[in-house]
């Protein structure tokens, strides 16, 4: 009877535990509003806000990056002493084209070191999950990372800050709302969105979502046009504005001007 | 109001291409120059990606010397034969000078001889302009004052050199007679430096027709602007060709404002004294001068920057 009694309350134990889990993967959700944003003539940047639902007693992280790949910039230096020009070039490899964190605290506060880096949450952990060349050691990687990361931050494609959510509370979920603003400097592609609910230094749940950013309409076209068939969009660029040209000159001769 | 530019991929304010391009038309009609000297370095201030600045530039003096062409060939003010000589030694100097940077990129000095290749030739060239400028205008008033007549012009060493090459032709247009080799030689100096720089090279052509070919200031001007368009066609089609850098839609704001702005320059220079053009102009330089002078010794807020373009 004892054993059976021990059986039932384990099993109580795991439903209920189970229940938890399960509760939590359904809790927490994550909706770009932009899930689809087009670039035309009159795109000016747009605005992304991230909205779901998460347990009441969590923080949050939000990530907004593109793909990880491969950049190469130009690094300046001092040439006779005096004169700064490009020196060489660097290249940067594993980090993303566009990075945007925002957390309801600082994500130092919130993870431990190792959890931060398995999930590049941050700009510290960026910058080891980074690899930078060709430089001499740790530190020259460091000081080259923060250039790039000033670089990044200055063309608006790299951001991170802490705060700045809504949060609606009530009953068992709360709703939460941030929202970037969308530089027209980042490029047409897929971003992914990732949200991280976190509770005491642990990630709990994570949710996803995808942002699209491409050209439409005449903006798309000009773009292929200009990449696929350079010598056609050449010549019609040319014949535009030797025409222009003539046709300003046309409307201002007839007002005469003589020497 | 803002526009989106599809191959530079960046969002401008209209009214900004549209008055920088008022502003270098301004220039090209008055000074003959195409402005790519000053142009490229502001439109990168904009925000615009170095490569697309330069290309979509050489797009846009295609419209302005069009335009400025036009208004000067009415009046009469551009020497064709002058020009087509010109022409034909620039594009063999372009040929040189491409080849040229591809040695040096290879190397790794190209960015130090484009940047001294600059300072100096703008330098040499905005320093000799204005001196001779005020040297002129002196003369002229001390002339005017005393109502000497001329003195009998006694010519140079490299006045008679000029004169004993073989193939001299008569430009009726600029009224000089010179040696065939002359525009040849001097075009294809020029198309050498401008490939070098990735500029149209009016600044360095101006001067070359002014002094060594003493063509009269007017026509200069006319036949530069010529001479410019054809070379910029060539750029614009190699740069959408080769690099898919020109931005369509940045040239059309751009050419908005340099097409009358080139026609308004023209109407102005008619009215401005040679000499004063040409002070004018040299002053115009020097301060591009002073400019890359100041950005080559103060340390740079950026440390890192795009490949591509100078």
């Amino acid at each position: 009877m004892k054993n059976i009694l021990k059986i039932t309350i384990m099993a109580l134990f795991i439903i209920a535990g189970a229940g938890a889990i399960s509760g939590a993967d359904a809790c927490l959700t994550a909706k770009a509003n932009h899930d689809d944003i087009k670039i035309d003539f009159f795109y000016n940047g747009s605005e992304v806000s991230v909205s779901g639902f998460s347990d009441p007693d969590v923080d949050l992280i939000v990530k907004l990056t593109s793909p990880e790949g491969h950049q190469a910039l130009k690094k300046k230096g001092k040439t006779g002493g005096f004169l700064w020009m490009n020196v060489g070039e660097l290249k940067f490899d594993n980090v993303p084209n566009v990075y945007y964190l925002q957390s309801t605290r600082k994500p130092e506060d919130l993870l431990p070191a190792a959890d931060l880096d398995s999930n590049v949450i941050g700009f510290a952990s960026l910058e080891r999950h980074a690899e930078v060349g060709p430089v001499s050691g740790p530190e020259e990687k460091s000081k080259w990372f923060g250039e790039f990361l000033r670089y990044k931050e200055h063309n608006n494609l790299y951001y991170q800050t802490d705060g700045g959510f809504a949060m609606k509370e009530g009953g068992p979920q709360r709703h939460y709302y941030m929202k970037f603003a969308w530089p027209y400097q980042a490029p047409p592609g897929n971003y992914d969105v990732m949200v991280y609910a976190v509770k005491n230094g642990k990630i709990l749940e994570t949710a996803t979502s995808k942002v699209v950013v491409e050209q439409v309409g005449a903006v798309k076209t000009l773009a292929d046009m200009a990449k696929n068939n350079g010598a056609v969009y050449g010549i019609l660029s040319i014949l535009a504005a030797v025409v222009s040209g003539f046709g300003v000159g046309l409307v201002f001769g007839k007002g005469g001007g003589a020497h | 109001m803002h526009l989106y530019l599809p191959v530079a991929l960046t969002s401008v304010n209209i009214l900004m291409p549209v008055g920088l391009g008022l502003l270098v038309g301004l220039l090209s009609g008055l000074f003959g120059v195409g402005g790519g000297f000053l142009m490229t370095p502001l439109l990168i201030m904009l925000g615009i990606p170095s490569t697309v600045a330069a290309a979509t530039d050489s797009n846009q003096i295609v419209a302005a010397s069009t335009s400025g062409t036009y208004a000067h060939w009415k009046v009469g003010n551009v020497d064709f034969k002058m020009g087509i000589y010109l022409l034909i030694g620039g594009f063999a100097g372009g040929i040189v000078g491409v080849q040229a940077i591809k040695i040096l990129k290879a190397t790794g000095n190209a960015d130090f001889v484009i940047k001294m290749t600059y300072v100096f030739m703008l330098g040499i060239v905005g320093v000799y302009m204005f001196i001779e400028s005020l040297q002129s205008m002196k003369k002229a008033k001390a002339a005017a004052a005393v109502a000497a007549a001329p003195a009998p012009a006694g010519q140079s060493a490299f006045g008679r050199f000029l004169a004993s090459l073989p193939l001299q032709t008569r430009f009726e247009k600029s009224g000089c007679t010179h040696s065939l080799i002359l525009p040849l030689f001097f075009g294809c100096f020029v198309g050498v430096l401008a490939a070098i720089m990735g500029v149209g090279g009016g600044f360095l052509m101006v001067p070359v027709m002014v002094y060594i070919l003493r063509m009269p200031m007017h026509v200069v001007v006319g036949t530069s602007l010529f001479q410019i368009l054809f070379t910029c066609i060539e750029v614009t089609f190699l740069q959408a060709y080769s690099n898919h850098s020109v931005d369509f839609v940045l040239a059309v704001l751009l050419l908005v404002g340099s097409t009358f702005g080139a026609q308004i320059g023209a109407v102005f220079g008619r009215k401005l004294k040679a000499d004063q053009l040409k002070i004018y102009l040299a002053i115009i330089v020097l301060a591009v001068t002073v400019k890359i002078v100041f950005d080559l010794t103060l340390t740079p807020s950026l440390m890192l920057s795009v490949g591509g373009g100078h």
